[in-house]
């Protein structure tokens, strides 16, 4: 079942632009021609039905929603189209294997990066490994020196690398 | 008393207030040597922050990147000795240690206990560091009186040396940080904000208002350029994710010249190196159509584009606007061309195109202004030859992702103005048109006081504000903001996107957007060249962002003041990774679309009969 049309009760144009005027002048004719208290005991249903839609219209708002629905019902589609994608422009896929291709881009990084200072910086994380290691072999705080140390390199080192491409 | 028992019973006083002074830093002393794992770190910590200028936060976050490492360590612990066992690891380590002291033995025992020792030693450095910074700053430390002023210097000198060599590092300011943010540069030192060792603006900032202040060679431009790199980049990539428009940038750089071609040059590698498609320099490269503007805005635009004087001239400016209005808003549609609207600046073709019988009033006017359009047709033919063929089609904004119009501010300012204010025109149209796709857009206006004489920045920033555009404009000065004082603190008021101050020689009305803060000043009795131990201590009140330390920045330095709080940073030059695939550039010029047929005026409603016989029948006498 389709709605009444609230632009058809007021005898109006099907129009989403109309203003606050003609809709309010539209609705007190026929309210005047119409009320019940009329000496001629007026037109009860058309006057409800003119009351319902200048409720309908009364806003700018209420009018383009009014406007929308009819147009829908019209099937001409929605009533805004949807914008059209720009070829070349779809939103890239993210693969689930990115951080693996993250992972393919180090050397690459490195490559464009400050690589000496990485180096160093790395022989001095991979010595004081060595020497910990040597030290207290086997001891609960050998591994978490290690991943201190690892930490350390991996945090101050970041610096060193070429930004990915996306970056 | 005797003054002899008076002296003895003051020595006695001294010498106990000593000797309780003595027997806490033996303590202190004591319990150093004791936890001497803990004490060198710390040691080292405290001596790092202090030569590199670090805040005590910096040695907080450190501590707590540490903390993996303990945690680790317990999970060892648990594992090899279970339950109650595993707590007394530690103290038989450090007992150990005091058996061996050798270098090997107390290697040995420093490595047993790092993963507690490097937290503590690290959260314990931050604490004395920041009691320093408090002392000294509150003039409750230091030998001399001028060590508050001392100590700042010499931090200032290290912060900055920090920022620099972090700036410097390859990836550690990129163009786009973690979260959609704009890494700006290394944090040299913050105030009122939280410190982060690289100062990044969320991308939304950009979108909003921004100001930057900057004397000529301060680096304004390397800072203008990473934003801009920044924010594109940002916007590109959450418009790829669906969560955005696409960007479109248009920067106006108003002082043109050779150096207006090689930051369009800078501007176009780095944004290409972002993922922009077509980055059109105009108008050396590209062209904008004017006339692709609704007649309304195309009418207000053409009128405003011509100096129409006051008091008696009123009346010719007024002749004028008729003029335009009935040359563009004819019934046959507006012009598409230069030449066509000055073809229509014609008697004769106005009272054709207004004479169909239906605009009796508008075809009255235009024989009304009959006498006076060979004039106006005469200004507006100089002006648009002036303005040059960019202006003339064909071409769209958002036919690119970003455009940059070099306008020549300093050699035709009367051209640029003009010009300025029709591509502003044309910004604001595309950014309000609903028949096109919708964009992010960033109206960059660089030094636009060279051209502000037509429309004041304000007009351009408030403007910007309602059409839900970010505005970022940059002045040589704080009098180069605005023509009064009501001017330009509308303008560095409302820029909520925040302001950068450069290096400029009257920063005083732009610090003191970041107001004051509260500060202790203690005041000490001198004893001869020394300190004595009595004074006072009162509350007062500083800049936030102190002008003379701005007025002493060097190249690349600036000062971002925002929500009533500073960070001083060292802008580090944009460069694209050296590992973005450059996409290969677009033609240069723009496409050429299909051409458009001027209309021709409506035709004559009573045209002249061909003969008699159409009037009065073949039959007529």
């Amino acid at each position: 079942m389709t709605a009444p049309n609230p632009f058809q009760a007021l005898g109006l144009p099907e129009r989403p632009d109309l203003t606050d005027e003609q809709v309010r002048a539209a609705w007190r004719n026929i309210a005047a021609a119409t009320h019940p208290d009329r000496p001629d005991g007026g037109d009860l249903a058309r006057y409800t039905g003119a009351s319902a839609a200048y409720a309908e219209l009364r806003t700018p708002w209420g009018r383009s929603e009014a406007y929308a629905d009819l147009a829908d019902q019209a099937g001409d589609g929605p009533a805004t189209t949807p914008i059209p994608v720009i070829p070349g422009d779809e939103p890239p896929l993210v693969p689930p294997w990115q951080l693996l291709l993250a992972l393919t881009r180090v050397p690459a990084r490195i490559r464009s990066g400050r690589p000496l200072r990485l180096a160093i910086r790395g022989l001095i994380a991979a010595a004081l490994s060595l020497v910990v290691l040597q030290l207290i072999p086997g001891t609960p705080a050998a591994p978490a020196d290690v991943l201190g140390l690892i930490l350390w390199f991996v945090l101050t080192g970041r610096k060193d690398l070429a930004p990915p491409p996306e970056r | 008393m005797s003054v002899w028992a008076w002296l003895k019973f003051v020595t006695f006083l001294w010498l106990l207030r000593k000797g309780f002074r003595l027997a806490r830093w033996l303590m202190v002393a004591a319990a150093a040597v004791a936890a001497w794992p803990v004490t060198v770190v710390a040691g080292t910590g405290y001596a790092a922050a202090w030569l590199r200028g670090w805040p005590p936060a910096r040695l907080y976050r450190t501590a707590a990147w540490s903390l993996p490492a303990t945690a680790a360590w317990l999970v060892a612990l648990e594992a090899t000795d279970p339950g109650f066992l595993a707590t007394r690891e530690p103290g038989r380590a450090w007992g150990m240690g005091w058996d061996q002291l050798t270098l090997a033995g107390l290697a040995r025992t420093f490595a047993l206990l790092a993963p507690v020792a490097v937290p503590a030693g690290l959260a314990l450095a931050g604490l004395i560091w920041a009691w320093r910074i408090y002392a000294i700053t509150t003039g409750l430390g230091g030998i001399r009186a001028s060590a508050p002023i001392a100590f700042d210097r010499r931090q200032w000198r290290r912060q900055i040396r920090t920022a620099k060599g972090l700036a410097a590092a390859p990836g550690a300011v990129p163009l786009l940080g973690r979260g959609g943010q704009i890494p700006v540069g290394g944090t040299i030192r913050a105030i009122g904000h939280r410190w982060h060792p690289v100062l990044a603006l969320p991308a939304a900032a950009c979108a909003r208002h921004m100001v930057i202040v900057g004397a000529t060679g301060s680096g304004k431009t390397n800072l203008m350029i990473r934003l801009w790199a920044g924010w594109f980049t940002a916007t590109l990539q959450a418009a790829r994710t669906g969560r955005g428009d696409r960007p479109l940038l248009v920067v106006l750089d108003c002082k043109g010249g050779r150096d207006a071609r090689r930051k369009a040059d800078r501007t176009r590698r780095l944004l290409y190196g972002a993922g922009a498609r077509r980055v059109a320099v105009w108008p050396d490269e590209a062209r904008l159509c004017l006339w692709d503007l609704p007649p309304d805005e195309l009418t207000v635009l053409l009128y405003q584009m011509i100096d129409s004087g006051t008091g008696a001239a009123a009346y010719y400016a007024d002749v004028l606007q008729a003029v335009i209005s009935l040359a563009v808003l004819a019934p046959c549609g507006p012009p598409l061309s230069t030449q066509a609207f000055l073809d229509r600046l014609n008697a004769r073709w106005l009272q054709k195109a207004w004479g169909d019988g239906r605009h009796v009033a508008e075809a009255e006017h235009a024989r009304a202004a009959a006498r006076h359009l060979p004039d106006i047709q005469l200004r507006y033919a100089t002006l648009l030859r002036r303005l040059g063929p960019a202006l003339d089609g064909p071409g769209t904004l958002a036919e690119a992702d970003a455009w940059y119009c070099i306008l020549e501010g300093t050699r035709e300012r009367s051209v640029a103005e003009a010009q300025a204010m029709a591509l502003t025109e044309l910004a604001a149209h595309t950014a309000t048109s609903l028949d096109g796709e919708p964009r992010a857009m960033l109206l960059a206006a660089d030094d636009y006081s060279a051209v502000s004489g037509r429309v004041p920045l304000s007009n351009l920033y408030e403007r910007g504000r309602s059409l839900g555009i970010g505005v970022q404009v940059s002045a040589q000065s704080w009098q180069g903001l605005g023509a009064t004082e009501d001017e330009r603190y509308r303008i560095a008021a409302t820029a909520d996107g925040g302001v950068f101050v450069l290096h400029t020689p009257h920063p005083e009305p732009l610090t003191a957007l970041a107001g004051k803060r509260r500060v202790l000043e203690t005041a000490h009795r001198l004893i001869g060249g020394a300190w004595g131990d009595e004074g006072t201590t009162r509350e007062q009140r500083a800049w936030t962002a102190d002008p003379d330390l701005i007025r002493r920045l060097a190249v690349g330095q600036a000062c971002y003041i925002h929500r009533g709080a500073a960070t001083f940073v060292q802008v580090a030059r944009p460069k694209p990774s050296p590992l973005s695939l450059l996409p290969p550039p677009a033609p240069p010029i723009a496409p050429v679309p299909e051409p458009r047929n001027e209309p021709a005026p409506a035709p004559d409603p009573w045209p002249p009969p061909a003969s008699l016989d159409d009037i009065f029948g073949p039959e007529a006498p």
